[in-house]
């Protein structure tokens, strides 16, 4: 078995199941993690839960319905937009759907059409250039970024970007990127999931406690939560 | 050597205070850049990136890498930072996705810079007086009630029966003060003393500490004296059985 081979098969077996039980599995444990040492050391939190707070604030901030939209409508709602493909190509995208009927769970559900997932994937990676761009350019951003800012949106770009010439069997001519996309786009995914439970790519689930938790804080203050 | 920190009390101070929402605060911050433009102090500097609430904080995420084994020169910039570019307002928390609270961290920054002797130094002498006498001034119990008195000697001769209670058990409303209005405005006093007079309010102000309604030990973390401060207030309060106390401006 040649080191091709031997990644291909590693990349469509062992390594998918690390990668989604390190997703799974560490997701779970920063949730575990936070809530454990916010029982010791965060007492404002407890001794003043209130739920109707907490699920206010997820609202206006899930939604569009907060003060940033107004202040910043062009950058948040780009956001929304980043955020909405980012999550919907992955799980709805055919191909995908396809892969996990096959598998041992043969589990399928629908999926969006082909040109949907095309477009959605232009947009996010637009997007994504354009939040690179920013913090490249723009003096504030670029004061506040640190290396792995730059590095996990690259990260996050590059499973969409891969899937796309894969899809769209743009590089087929290319050397090496041409025979290797499927193997490059696979990892590049893998690498992703892998990193977002030990990077600030873990907001995904954190950000549900970081709010809740100001919520209830500015809430019995009398604040906007 | 007086130049010296003490690196592992500093790391030990942040440590047992760094609960889930620090830690998670520290990481998850995005660096999207939407509190910039929420902040007084970057809007009033010229829009100047170094003024970002998110990088005010980055002091904190440093000192814990560093396991507190940073120099004095360190802590001053991080003095500079936490007195004279952030006053905890708070209002950039409001417009963080992730709520975000700046102020908590700077607050704590302050609070680590006390345990280890740096404060501004008109806040340390206001704390020592806060502990002798329990108001930032150092007005002694005499000083208070004769400025009291002769408020209300003042008043009276414009407003017939005014009067400034004071120890009135069973009040409804206990008031209390800035220290400076005794010291530099009692005008302020009179004032008030007039609205509660002419509203017929049933009020009266306490005699012994507790009637300073200002917490400068706040301002520097110096959790310990602000709560002797607010306990001070309360103790008056229920000794007197008042329903309510009012607090000036
Ligand atoms: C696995 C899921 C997610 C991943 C991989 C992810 C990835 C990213 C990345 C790479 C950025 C940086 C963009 C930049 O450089 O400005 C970002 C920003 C951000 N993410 Fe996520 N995200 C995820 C889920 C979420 C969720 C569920 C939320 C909560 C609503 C969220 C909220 C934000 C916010 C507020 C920002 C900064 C501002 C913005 O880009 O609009 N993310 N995210
Ligand atoms: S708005 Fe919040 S997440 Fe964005 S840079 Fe400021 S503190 Fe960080
Ligand atoms: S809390 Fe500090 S950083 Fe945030 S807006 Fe107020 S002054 Fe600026």
């Amino acid at each position: 078995m040649d080191f091709y081979s031997f990644l291909y098969t590693m990349a469509h077996g062992p390594l998918l199941w690390i990668s989604f039980l390190t997703f799974i599995l560490g997701s779970l444990l920063r949730i575990i993690l936070y809530v454990n040492l916010s029982r010791k050391k965060d007492k404002i939190t407890h001794q003043h839960f209130n739920l109707k707070y907490v699920l206010m604030s997820l609202f206006r901030w899930i939604l569009p319905l907060n003060r940033t939209v107004a202040k910043n409508p062009i950058f948040t709602i780009l956001g929304y937009i980043f955020h909405i493909c980012l999550i919907v190509v992955p799980i709805w995208y055919v191909g995908h759907i396809s892969l996990w009927e096959e598998s041992r769970f043969g589990w399928t559900w629908a999926s969006i059409p082909d040109e949907w997932a095309d477009r959605m994937t232009l947009v996010f990676l637009a997007i994504a250039l354009f939040f690179l761009l920013r913090r490249i350019f723009s003096r504030d951003i670029r004061k506040i970024s640190t290396l792995s800012d730059y590095f996990l949106l690259v990260v996050t770009a590059l499973p969409f970007m891969t899937g796309y010439f894969l899809s769209h069997a743009t590089l087929d001519g290319v050397p090496f990127l041409g025979d290797y996309m499927e193997l490059i786009h696979i990892l590049s995914g893998e690498f992703m999931l892998i990193l977002i439970p030990f990077t600030k790519l873990s907001h995904f689930v954190l950000f549900l406690f970081s709010r809740g938790a100001t919520a209830i804080e500015f809430g019995r203050r009398g604040y906007t939560v | 050597m007086a130049e010296d920190v003490n690196s592992r009390e500093i790391y030990e101070f942040l440590k047992t205070r760094i609960g889930a929402r620090f830690r998670t605060w520290l990481q998850i911050c995005s660096h999207c850049g939407l509190c910039a433009n929420t902040c007084h102090y970057y809007i009033a500097n010229g829009n100047e990136p170094g003024m970002i609430p998110s990088y005010k904080v980055r002091h904190l995420l440093e000192i814990l890498k560093r396991k507190g084994r940073v120099d004095r020169k360190y802590l001053e910039t991080v003095y500079h930072t936490v007195y004279h570019e952030c006053n905890m307002c708070r209002r950039c928390t409001l417009y963080c996705p992730f709520g975000i609270d700046i102020a908590l961290m700077i607050s704590l920054l302050r609070s680590m810079l006390f345990s280890q002797g740096i404060a501004p130094e008109g806040l340390v002498k206001a704390i020592e007086n806060y502990k002798k006498f329990g108001n930032q001034m150092a007005v002694t119990e005499e000083d208070w009630v004769d400025t009291i008195e002769w408020c209300e000697e003042e008043m009276a001769e414009e407003l017939l029966g005014l009067k400034i209670p004071i120890d009135k058990k069973g009040a409804r409303i206990m008031y209390t003060v800035n220290a400076r209005e005794p010291m530099f405005y009692p005008q302020d006093i009179m004032e008030v003393a007039k609205i509660f007079h002419v509203a017929g309010e049933d009020w009266t102000v306490p005699r012994k500490e507790g009637w300073d309604d200002t917490n400068l030990a706040m301002f520097c973390g110096d959790l310990k004296t602000a709560r002797l401060i607010v306990e001070n207030t309360f103790k008056r309060a229920e000794e007197l059985e008042v329903e309510k106390i009012a607090i000036t401006e």
